[in-house]
């Protein structure tokens, strides 16, 4: 018997990957956010809002996660928008190989790659794809606990979105526990509360990204 | 779920570590697993009995080794270990901390012949 230390990550490859993304996006000057959130908690929702508010300003790119179909590419592609689909098929979540992949059909510069991550609070937190940052989305009918169940995610998002907050006063959400188990998770995370239905909050969330854009391009200078 | 693939990238990296060091086989495999990552050890055994067959770990068992979550306050500078991701320090109650360990997920050592 032989015994040999190894010491390596088992999704080193996977590192290695996101961080030759993250090369690639940094060289076109992308900000790169990766969004993930439960199915149905509001994505594709905020996405259209984001690219309406900036698409006058600013270049914006689509990378449309599922498993299946592209059914939110076809809703978000209403908007005159370059998006990008990626089926992953069996996988619950996009990994940096499945980005690497599309890279070749991104031609051009785009100030904003809004991802689309599959619908799942788990896994999709545990692959990074060389994204700037991830952002979650929890939307009040799920509850104020999910931070507290799902840690990782919340651990790791910089920004917290809440949405569907026109609904707050037909759900059980308290919405000061919910800030609290975001605190708990991560202290640093910007948190928003947002209705993609009637754009309540949502101006405070344009200004943050306006101010992430400005720094990304001058990072590079 | 998703342990499907990385399970494959677990199989896939112990080969590769074999066939560098001229192992034939494995029959060990230690994998530091730390309690604040998304994977479960049952479903990872459960993959990799699947993925085993026809290569270098047809016969080898994996030891999974928990690391606990550790953090570090920078109010009080202590050092403390959760029993959950709950990231407030147990000692002051403030949530200015670091992240020690907890997220490792890494192949510490292979053992064959
Ligand atoms: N009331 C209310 N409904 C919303 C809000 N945001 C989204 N919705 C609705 O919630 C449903 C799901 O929204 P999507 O934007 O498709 O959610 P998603 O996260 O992209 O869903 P998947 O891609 O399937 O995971 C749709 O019917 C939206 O109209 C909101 O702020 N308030
Ligand atoms: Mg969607
Ligand atoms: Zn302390």
């Amino acid at each position: 018997m032989k015994k040999v230390e190894v010491f390596k990550p088992v999704l080193v490859s996977n590192k290695e990957r996101a961080r030759e993304n993250r090369k690639f996006f940094d060289g076109m000057d992308s900000l790169v956010i990766n969004i993930i959130s439960s199915p149905g908690a509001g994505k594709t929702s905020i996405i259209s809002k984001l690219v309406e508010h900036f698409k006058n300003k600013h270049t914006i790119l689509i990378i449309e996660g599922d498993i299946k179909g592209d059914i939110d590419s076809s809703r978000l592609s209403k908007l005159k928008v370059d998006i990008v689909q990626i089926n992953t098929l069996t996988e619950c979540h996009l990994d940096a190989f499945m980005v690497a992949q599309v890279l070749p059909k991104i031609e051009k510069k785009y100030d904003l790659i809004l991802v689309e991550n599959v619908g799942n609070l788990v896994c999709p937190a545990e692959f990074e794809i060389g994204e700037d940052f991830k952002s979650a989305i929890l939307s009040t009918p799920e509850g104020d606990d999910k931070p507290l169940k799902y840690p990782l995610l919340f651990h790791l998002a910089k920004v917290v979105v809440i949405n569907k907050c026109d609904l707050l006063p037909y759900v059980n959400f308290d919405l000061k526990k919910a800030r609290e188990a975001i605190k708990g998770e991560n202290p640093k995370a910007h948190v928003f509360e947002v209705s993609a239905k009637t754009d309540e909050g949502l101006g405070e969330l344009y200004r943050f990204l306006e101010r992430k854009l400005d720094a990304k391009k001058k990072a590079k200078r | 779920m998703h342990e499907y693939s990385v399970t494959k990238s677990l199989v896939d990296l112990c080969n590769q570590e074999a066939d560098k060091n001229n192992l034939n086989k494995i029959h060990k495999i230690t994998l530091k697993i730390g309690r604040f990552t998304g994977f479960s050890p049952d479903s990872i055994k459960f993959y990799f009995d699947y993925l085993k067959p026809n290569t270098k770990c047809v016969d080898a068992k994996i030891i999974f080794k928990e690391v606990p979550i550790r953090i570090k306050c920078h109010d009080c500078k202590q050092e403390s270990v959760l029993d959950e991701p709950l990231f407030l320090c147990p000692h002051c109650g403030k949530t200015d901390i670091s992240v020690i360990s907890g997220r490792e997920f890494y192949v510490e050592s292979i053992e064959g012949e």
